[in-house]
């Protein structure tokens, strides 16, 4: 068979559709598709409406002519479909933005393409097409979701689906319908196998650079070009904490500003700032501070913040002191509230989709909005980003070095420090490396310190770094790694002052970060020849790796799993059992009269020692019974001869026979015989010689004690 | 096919372009629904269990055989050999129609004491068939007779002249033996009126017919099935014809045990015998239908006769 048979035979019409059921199905879907597109504003709802109008009435025209489509149709359908296509492309083709202007178009193609697709399906093949189209709108949509919500359309559609694949088997199987134990484990089998692809795979990685999504938000402007909106509570920072809903409005952490004061940190709240949807988790760092004042760190007046002018994407020019190489990772990141007009990024950013017409770049790497970054804001950034091993780190040696002057900026301190010195020294005495070094301070740091937010503010004129490694060393993360980097600085290591924010809560659904206010951090940054500006915190252990959707997910199910109060679950198990063990029994329970005597003619054998063979009928087994009690008992057969008359001869007796027959079966016993019984028959009361081969009924319409009570 | 390769690209450009976690969730639950539409129907139809309720002891070839069967499982039963058209069993919706009747058509006759079937199952989604080839016993075994041919004339045997006239009764009535009480199915021409009026309960005329030379059949079946084919669905056509003449018949065939001689009383015992029959001599004539005519009292419809 060649290609083209292959073709032929794909292609060959199919029978009609009759079902309406499955017609309305897979339209539900459609419909739940376009509207879960339209509320994430990828089409209009004037436009998804009229798509729905037109798709139902195209549905209903498709089953009224689905046994004969006219031709026309098929005409139609092409040229809408490849018009719909051509638009597509030439969109897409022309200079874009933004992951939106893929996006939209490719929501109003297949909406396009579902319309007019709507007008021909005749047959179930081409409903199926219907129902992977959703699927693929649902897509679409899931794209740029970044929250719960879109999660109501998501099992709105899989219902949908599921009716329409149920349908789809109803219809195939001339009229099957699946029961109810059996969807459910459908369901489940879908569910949990889905769960174990999620649960398996890693978290999607964005590794294509088509475009990316950049919006201006409610932000607002600044006021001075190039200036940190953070600057402007400068006057009150230090008689008032942070605050979310501060006048200064930047996430309410007091560091992203032109200055950063260690001696106070407010309490921040749990407001949601940002979800970044990124790579890896890294420090998100938002800028970096390089002057040391004894209290508070300051932005180096060498380092200005210049203009660049350019379209999206900004070409950022390489931080000074940071490696032209590195693995890429693509953060994008969705504001949620107000924060400071500081883009934030992981290491080295090298790219940046921002819904402006300039930036201002330091020569650190800091990047400064000209706009208010608030609820809605959504920038995306590419950083280059290296992750030596310690190994690596250790054996750092490059003939790259800092230049001169900033060499100097990086070391500066205010006054020599002889104690932080003198520390410094003797804990890294035996280090020979600037990583062994760091890790051994920060091992110091670690051991010999608390962590709290709640501490008095300093005295006025103390110095940060004294007070907490020489008094009582408890403090927050901008005095831990203020004297981290003191520290460093002091044995001549160029060390410098980082402010961003760690990733927070990662939601394997949505695939984001959830960076909260009191995400909001500081931590060093250490210069090492060859790798740059490396990241290291000494007041908590951040997690590096890559967390997967299913360790993420197993975490949160065992943590939900571990606050289950034991007592209601173990009540609610063993109603369950109880209920399950009285249901078995009750339908394990004899359904007519016949049984009911079969069953007790056993249970008397089991009793006396004899159970019944599987060979055996009820007729001899009864017979055997009779022989043992003696040779003149003859209750057994008696008894087994009605119950075989019953089943076999159709001769069953009224129902007050039945009841006598149960009675005599149940007071009715097995004695083997003795010497002392062996003269008199045995097997329990002369039985009533009326109920022998009384009655007619069909063993399957018995009824037992209970029917007739 | 291509509409799913289609879907499947879109799926990767837009999850490799988006990283979305909802993009991937629904990826996932169109890959278990896959899964199950797959693999679902496979489980199904390996532990689907097709029992036959019952089936008649007799068919024709060519025609209808009904076999009520029994499954706890909705599948596509494709009778295959002997083979029938397509049918759905098990359970249904309450509205569709009960048909949990398979229909086999022989094509050529033969012993069958069990019947292959190809059940298929879709469930749940109808994504996938598959199709398993099971062999189901039968109660009992399917006797199917061939095609009824044409019939072939028999032979007469030369007149020598001699002998008395024959009263030739009408091959439906025979001779008036007695008379004898009612019985449900008795032609009501033969109610005997007097003897009923005498003894107050209705009785009808017993016949009898006289004792005639039976005609035997021999069935030589050639190798070639075809052929053979041919050949019984003649012997049937004549056999028939010789019955519906009163005529009594022994057939002659050879059967897998060894050349066979009987009387046939009836056409069902004739097809019986005929289905059983296999190529081979059975008493060595050459192949094909021969039939040696005794005296038969009164021909039907010409063409067989004394």
């Amino acid at each position: 068979m060649n290609i083209i048979d292959v073709v032929r035979r794909a292609n060959q019409p199919g029978q009609p559709e009759d079902s309406i059921r499955l017609r309305l199905a897979c339209l539900a879907a459609v419909v739940v598709a376009i509207a879960a597109c339209a509320s994430l504003g990828e089409i209009a709802w004037t436009t998804a409406s009229g798509a729905m109008v037109l798709i139902a009435g195209g549905t209903a025209f498709s089953h009224a002519t689905r046994a004969r489509p006219p031709g026309w149709v098929k005409v139609l359908v092409a040229v809408g479909a490849t018009a719909a296509c051509v638009w597509f492309f030439h969109t897409v083709s022309s200079p874009s933005g933004g992951i939106t202007s893929v996006i939209n178009p490719l929501t109003i193609l297949l909406v396009a393409v579902l319309v007019v697709h709507s007008f021909h399906v005749p047959t179930r093949r081409d409903l199926l097409f219907t129902l992977g189209a959703s699927a693929g709108l649902m897509a679409v949509g899931g794209a740029l979701a970044i929250d719960l919500r879109f999660g109501l359309y998501v099992v709105a559609w899989a219902c949908s689906t599921l009716w329409a694949l149920t349908e789809m088997w109803t219809s195939a199987s001339g009229g099957g319908r699946i029961s109810a134990s059996g969807l459910v484990l459908a369901l489940v089998a879908t569910s949990t196998a889905a769960a174990g692809v999620f649960l398996a795979l890693p978290a999607p990685v964005v590794s294509s650079r088509v475009s990316f999504i950049s919006r201006a938000g409610s932000g607002g402007s600044i006021s001075v070009p190039g200036s940190l909106a953070g600057d402007s509570g400068t006057a009150a920072q230090l008689s008032r904490a942070g605050s979310t809903t501060s006048r200064i409005r930047v996430g309410g952490y007091l560091g992203f500003a032109g200055s950063l004061n260690t001696a106070l940190r407010g309490s921040l709240g749990n407001a949601l700032v940002m979800q970044v949807r990124a790579q890896r988790p890294s420090y998100w760092v938002g800028e970096t501070f390089d002057t040391w004042q004894g209290e508070s760190w300051t932005e180096s007046a060498s380092v200005p913040r210049r203009p660049l002018r350019e379209s999206s994407p900004f070409l950022l020019p390489i931080p000074v002191g940071d490696v032209p190489f590195g693995q890429s990772d693509l953060q994008t990141f969705y504001v949620e509230s107000q924060t400071a007009n500081l883009v934030f990024h992981a290491e080295s950013a090298g790219e940046l989709w921002f819904p402006a017409s300039k930036v201002y770049v330091a020569g650190d790497g800091t990047i400064v909005s000209p706009l208010g970054l608030g609820n809605g804001s959504v920038y995306t950034v590419d950083s280059q980003v290296t992750s030596p091993t310690p190994a690596q780190l250790r054996a750092a040696d490059s003939p790259f070095a800092l230049p001169a002057d900033v060499q100097r900026r990086e070391v500066q301190l205010p006054h020599p420090y002889p104690r932080a010195a003198a520390l410094a020294r003797s804990v890294t005495a035996n280090d020979t490396t600037t990583y062994d070094k760091v890790q051994s301070l920060i091992r110091w740091i670690g051991a010999h310190t608390h962590y709290s937010e709640n501490i008095p503010p300093l005295p006025a004129g103390a110095d940060t770094v004294d007070e907490f490694l020489f008094g009582n060393r408890v403090g927050f993360c901008e005095q831990i790694s203020t004297s981290l980097a003191v520290m460093l600085r002091s044995l001549g290591i160029p060390a410098r002052e980082a402010v961003g924010y760690v990733p927070g809560s990662y939601n394997p659904i949505t695939d984001l970060y959830q960076v909260h206010a009191n995400d909001a951090h500081a931590w060093v940054q250490v210069w090492f020849p060859g790798y740059g500006w490396q990241n290291f915190d000494p007041t908590a252990v951040v997690p590096l790796s890559n967390p997967s959707p299913g360790s993420t997910a197993l975490h949160d199910i065992g943590s939900a799993l571990r606050r289950i109060p034991p007592v209601p679950v173990v009540v609610v198990l063993a109603a369950t059992g109880l209920v399950v063990v009285v249901v078995r029994r009750r339908r394990s329970r004899p359904a007519t009269w016949a049984e009911r005597v079969a069953r007790l003619t056993e249970r008397a054998g089991r009793r006396a020692g004899r159970p019944r063979r599987p060979s055996e009928t009820l007729g001899e087994y009864a017979a055997r019974l009779d022989e043992l009690a003696g040779p003149a008992a003859v209750t057994w057969s008696r008894l087994a001869a009605s119950v075989e008359a019953s089943a076999y001869g159709w001769h069953d007796p009224p129902p007050s026979t039945q009841r006598a027959l149960i009675d005599e079966a149940r007071r009715a016993r097995v004695r083997p015989r003795t010497g002392a019984d062996r003269a008199a028959p045995v097997g329990g009361p002369a039985p009533d010689a009326s109920l022998v081969g009384a009655g007619v009924r069909p063993a399957g319409r018995g009824i037992d004690e209970g029917d007739e009570a | 096919m291509v509409a799913s390769v289609l879907i499947v690209g879109l799926w990767w450009l837009i999850a490799h372009n988006a990283g979305s976690g909802w993009v991937q969730l629904l990826g996932d639950l169109v890959f278990g629904a896959l899964l199950i539409g797959v693999v679902g129907p496979f489980v199904i139809v390996t532990r689907a269990r097709i029992s036959l309720d019952s089936a008649p002891g007799d068919g024709s070839a060519g025609l209808p055989v009904p076999l009520r069967v029994a499954s706890r499982t909705r599948l596509r039963v494709r009778p295959v050999e002997p083979p029938g058209p397509d049918v759905f069993v098990g359970p249904g919706r309450r509205r569709a129609a009960a048909d949990d009747v398979v229909t086999l058509v022989p094509t050529g006759r033969g012993v069958h004491r069990s019947v292959t079937l190809d059940i298929a199952s879709a469930a749940p989604f109808a994504l996938q068939w598959w199709t398993r080839r099971v062999r189901v016993p039968l109660p009992s075994a399917l006797y199917v007779a061939p095609r009824c041919g044409e019939a072939q004339p028999v032979p007469r045997r030369p007149d020598d002249g001699t002998g008395d006239m024959v009263e030739q009764p009408r091959a439906a009535e025979g001779l008036p033996r007695g008379a004898r009480p009612y019985e449900p199915g008795d032609a009501r021409r033969l109610v005997h009126w007097r003897s009923t009026a005498h003894t107050g309960r209705l009785m009808v005329r017993e016949v009898e017919r006289p004792a005639a030379e039976p005609v035997t059949v021999t069935v030589e079946l050639p190798a070639d099935a075809h052929a053979a084919e041919r050949v019984a669905e003649g012997a049937l056509g004549s056999v028939v014809r010789l019955l519906q003449g009163g005529v009594p018949v022994l057939l002659a065939t050879r059967e897998p045990s060894g050349p066979v001689l009987g009387s046939v009383p009836d056409r069902r015992s004739a097809g019986r015998r005929l289905a059983r029959a296999v190529a081979g001599t059975s008493a060595g004539t050459s192949a094909g239908t021969s039939a040696e005519g005794g005296d038969v009292a009164s021909p039907p419809e010409g063409g067989v006769g004394p």
